[in-house]
């Protein structure tokens, strides 16, 4: 706890206090010489009296010295503050953060919870006085702008809050904090606040950002502190939501299946048990019963048949609650369209090579409606346009020049997909010091040869790529590998395997994010059965997609995040997104590393779409941040852990907001005490000084006798 | 000068009112004289006193013709009557008697009551001394009852100014070993010395059987220290200083000083000496009148 003077200009009245000592010396030396008959009487009273007097003086000195300095500092309105605020009286210069985000839409008492934080709002207007200056910040991401620039006056405030709405976005407490203490940097009022109004859920605590300052009570005062208020709206809920969706193509099948699986996330204290609906296309296309753990999640997955020549856009569904904006996901199923394929080979290749086999693979009807292979010599790779293809099948290309690598490097830094064969060519050495390691494939231990061969096998445990390949534990076509290598698949997803070997197809996630595959043998006859198998083209198909999944880029984003979409090609005409509601904003467009199509800020959930000359090529879905589902709020223990919050101070909403605030923004103000002691003190002052009776002595003047 | 003198001390107005009273000592006086003091004794003595030059109206049976046969010019002889009553007036002119807050200084009150009661008791016929003193004899005037007297007595009260301190003390004993006969001493002092020399020095007066009267002058400030605030007060007979705060030890200084005045008014009663305290604030004339006539009435 310290001492705040709110009136501090009023100290230089202490210097007050020195007035008696003042006058006292002046009087002293001013003290007049009277001639007097005698001292007898006055040196008789010396031992006891005079002595008693000079204390006395000096007593009353002090009195009333500690009058006018007691009055002085009650002029300065001294302050006893823990983490509380500035007095009503002083100009004091606010921000209000107030909770836009998608929880404040939750439904409570009739009404939202953030019409409930408008009215709290409205509440600390009305603490407003003149001179006051006041801020409104959204503590929601995207943030909007509501008052950013601050106002003395109560009226534009008022409206500010009017033209306020709850929205779709996330929660950052912590950034608006941020802003808040910005604005309050350049603010002209010595006392300032910061109101923090909304749900407080947890989620909205996580630290964005880093160097928030500590509140008033942890640091010593300064022109930048402020004191910070919690205003909690909306009493803890439970809530059931969908938290997210995921789509993936189904193998094995025709083509144009897809499964979404659903998570459904319950934040409440019951379990609960609820339909969830699918929609695709507006169309409800599947529905389930699903129960949900108290704090659990359970998962749902739908079936979806569409036509994969063209976008889809679908919903998962669950029946409304009081927070209606997370009962709805949206996703969408991208069009299936030829993925340019680039297999690298050995420079003067025979025939019938490992890039021969796999570009066949890839398009068996050499028609290219699924993938189009590009076949180049090692030598050539350096020339290719590295954003054109999807997928960089090194096919047994033994071991390569300085550009090539180099051309490699590049793309396992923008992240493309890696398919790598590793055949009769294959310079273990190079390939452990410089390819792998570079495309993040796996390392080779040693080569090993099987006259007899080896059988290849499903990974135990099965992967789905491999659906519809298996038939127990066994493929269904019998692929013996006479020659390959041992590779170290750790991390790595394995497909396939050589039992007593070790991983046969494994697939990693590279640094940059790209997916890379290592095949353990070549496509040569004399190293596997592969090229002859059945099994070939159904794998690569399955592999290709698998590894080229992502090439797209993301098709789900929350609100708030900029929606980026890569393009197959590049575009010709005039890039423009529609949101939801039907708005058309022009895309920003980006080349490298490959074309992008983006859109800042989305506000809105829902499914976005991206149209190239009023074509639609591409779509996006933008939904909620599951964080806003959960709606439990931060309790004062929790506040040890948010940078600075230690000095927050809390405000129930259930009672008077304004009571409380003055109390707290008084903190306790001692300039009473200070004046009850000063009026103390004139009153002691007053005894001590009083003089004492007259003593009027008995006899007169008259003549006397001397007869008794 | 003699006549400014007398017109200084005895106003018309305090003399016409003298004139309608007397001071009459209470003691057995020895002799016979004339006017108020009777002898109780037979016979009479009358001393030659002087010579002055014969004036138109004076007794022929006084006129010294040995005088008159030398220098063939007319001189009266003055006889001193040999007085049963002999007052000594002791006018204190120490440093303290120069205080005075008023118009009037101590010592100036001291000087007009010594006048008004010298006059009164030269009307009476009565032999009247002065003796002024501080730390010591000053000035002393035997007593006389000529009229030449007043003038006399009158130039010495004038002469009289306030220096040095206070031992009344030693100057009561002196004066007490002096007096061959009994008499009247009449103090005119602020007293301002310690009591227990004051008072033995009294008292030794009344041991040889002289009439004491005690008139205790003091100024306004003095009983009642009128002062206020913060002051420097500096000893007028020793220059000492002192400071204090005068409002704070108003109440125990009065206290002091009139325990010390009942102790000097105690003790003078025990001893048949007549207390007077007066105060500088009430005029001298009426101070001295209310005295005699309170001493008149109580006979």
């Amino acid at each position: 706890m310290n001492v705040v003077f709110l009136n501090a200009g009023f100290l230089f009245a202490a210097l007050a206090a020195l007035l008696p000592l003042v006058i006292h010396l002046i009087s002293r030396r001013r003290t007049k010489t009277v001639d007097f008959s005698s001292l007898r009487f006055l040196k008789e009273l010396e031992r006891k009296k005079v002595r008693r007097v000079r204390l006395r003086q000096v007593l009353l000195l002090v009195i009333r010295s500690l009058i006018l300095l007691a009055v002085a500092l009650a002029l300065a309105r001294p302050t006893l503050r823990g983490a509380a605020g500035a007095s009503v009286h002083a100009r004091t210069s606010a921000v209000i953060v107030l909770d836009t985000s998608a929880s404040m839409s939750r439904k409570h008492n009739g009404r939202t919870v953030f019409d409930e934080a408008v009215r709290v709002c409205r509440e600390i207007v009305s603490l407003m006085d003149e001179g006051d200056q006041a801020f409104l910040v959204d503590a929601a991401t995207p943030r909007a702008p509501l008052l950013d620039e601050g106002t003395f006056a109560r009226g534009v405030l008022l409206d500010a809050l009017d033209g306020a709405g709850s929205g779709a976005g996330g929660t950052d407490y912590v950034s608006a904090l941020e802003q808040a203490r910005e604005l309050l940097a350049g603010a002209r009022n010595l006392n300032r606040e910061i109101y923090v109004v909304g749900d407080l859920q947890r989620s909205g605590w996580r630290s964005g950002s880093a160097g928030v300052e500590p509140a008033r009570g942890a640091e010593p005062d300064g022109p930048s502190s402020a004191d910070v208020f919690l205003v909690q709206v909306g009493a803890s809920a439970g809530n059931l939501g969908v938290s997210a969706v995921d789509v993936a193509r189904r193998y094995g099948g025709p083509s144009g299946h897809f499964s979404v699986t659903s998570s459904i996330v319950n934040h409440g204290t019951r379990e609960v048990s609820a339909p969830a609906k699918i929609y695709v296309d507006g169309e409800q296309v599947g529905q389930s019963g699903i129960r949900v753990p108290a704090g659990g999640t359970a998962t749902v997955s739908f079936a979806a048949a569409v036509d994969d020549a063209r976008w889809h856009a679908g919903h998962v569904e669950l029946p409304e609650d009081a927070l209606a904006i997370d009962d709805r996901r949206s996703f969408v199923i991208p069009a299936a369209s030829p993925t340019e394929v680039l297999v690298v080979g050995a420079d003067g290749r025979e025939a019938l090579d490992d890039a021969y086999y796999l570009a066949r693979a890839l398009d068996p009807a050499a028609g290219g409606e699924r993938y189009r292979p590009v076949v180049v010599d090692a030598s050539a790779l350096a020339a290719q346009d590295r954003s054109r293809y999807a997928l960089v099948v090194l096919a047994d290309p033994g071991e390569l020049g300085g550009e090539a690598r180099r051309w490699l490097e590049g793309r396992a830094r923008e992240g493309g997909a890696c398919l790598a064969i590793l055949g009769s060519r294959t310079d273990v050495r190079s390939w452990n010091t410089d390819l792998a390691p570079t495309l993040g494939a796996a390392a080779v231990r040693a080569p090993f040869e099987r006259e007899s061969g080896v059988r290849l096998a499903p990974a135990v445990g099965g992967h789905p790529l491999l659906e519809g390949l298996v038939v127990g534990d066994r493929l269904i076509d019998d692929v013996s590998v006479r020659r390959g290598f041992v590779v170290d698949a750790a991390n790595s997803e394995v497909l396939l395997e050589l039992p007593g070997i070790g991983p046969a197809l494994a697939i990693a996630r590279a640094e940059s994010g790209a997916n890379v595959a290592t095949l353990a043998t070549g496509l040569d006859r004399a190293e596997s059965d592969l090229p002859k198998s059945g099994l070939l083209v159904p794998l690569v198909d399955r592999l290709a997609s698998r590894l080229t999944g992502d090439w797209g880029g993301r098709r789900d984003f929350v609100v708030g995040e900029a929606i980026e979409l890569s393009l197959p090609a590049t575009p010709s005409g005039r890039l423009e997104f529609e949101t939801p509601h039907g708005e058309r904003v022009l895309a920003d467009r980006r080349a490298v590393p490959r074309e992008t199509a983006s859109l800042r800020g989305s506000r809105d959930p829902g499914v976005y779409r991206l149209f190239e000359s009023d074509e639609p090529i591409a779509l996006a879905a933008v939904n909620v941040d599951p964080a806003e589902s959960r709606l439990d709020p931060i309790g004062p223990s929790d506040l040890e852990e948010i940078p600075g919050g230690s000095g927050f101070r809390f405000v129930s909403p259930d009672a008077e907001i304004s009571g409380q605030i003055m109390e707290a923004r008084r903190g306790r103000e001692i300039w009473r005490a200070l004046i009850y002691l000063a009026l103390g003190l004139v009153a002691i002052e007053m005894i001590v000084a009083r003089p004492r009776a007259a003593w009027v002595p008995t006899g007169g003047t008259d003549a006397g006798t001397g007869d008794r | 000068m003699a006549e400014e003198t007398f017109r200084r001390f005895l106003d018309p107005a305090v003399v016409s009112k003298l004139a309608t009273m007397d001071l009459r000592a209470r003691l057995i006086v020895e002799g016979f004289v004339a006017g108020l003091h009777r002898s109780p004794y037979k016979g009479f003595s009358v001393e030659f006193a002087e010579h002055r030059q014969y004036m138109p109206g004076d007794p022929l049976k006084h006129i010294d013709w040995k005088v008159y046969g030398k220098t063939d010019r007319f001189y009266i002889k003055e006889y001193e009557e040999e007085t049963n009553l002999r007052a000594y007036v002791l006018l204190d002119a120490s440093g303290s008697m120069g205080y005075g807050s008023d118009e009037i200084s101590k010592i100036e009150y001291g000087r007009y009551l010594a006048a008004a009661l010298v006059y009164l008791m030269l009307k009476q016929q009565d032999s009247v001394g002065l003796l002024v003193f501080d730390d010591r004899v000053r000035e002393f005037v035997p007593p006389r009852s000529t009229p030449r007297q007043l003038h006399v007595l009158l130039r010495e009260l004038d002469r009289a100014r306030p220096a040095s301190e206070t031992d009344i003390g030693t100057v009561l004993h002196d004066l007490a070993r002096r007096m061959r006969r009994r008499g009247l001493v009449i103090l005119i002092s602020d007293l301002l010395d310690d009591p227990a020399k004051v008072l033995p020095g009294l008292k030794h007066f009344r041991h040889m059987k002289h009439e004491v009267i005690v008139l205790h002058v003091l100024d306004p400030r003095e009983t009642g220290f009128l002062f206020d605030g913060d002051a420097t007060f500096r000893d007028m007979e020793t220059g000492e200083l002192m400071t204090t705060e005068a409002l704070s030890i108003r109440s125990d200084y009065l206290r002091e000083v009139e325990k010390w005045r009942a102790t000097l008014a105690r003790a003078c009663a025990e001893s048949r000496i007549d207390y007077v305290p007066i105060d500088t604030s009430t005029p001298y004339d009426r101070a001295l009148f209310s005295y005699l006539e309170k001493r008149r009435r109580l006979g």
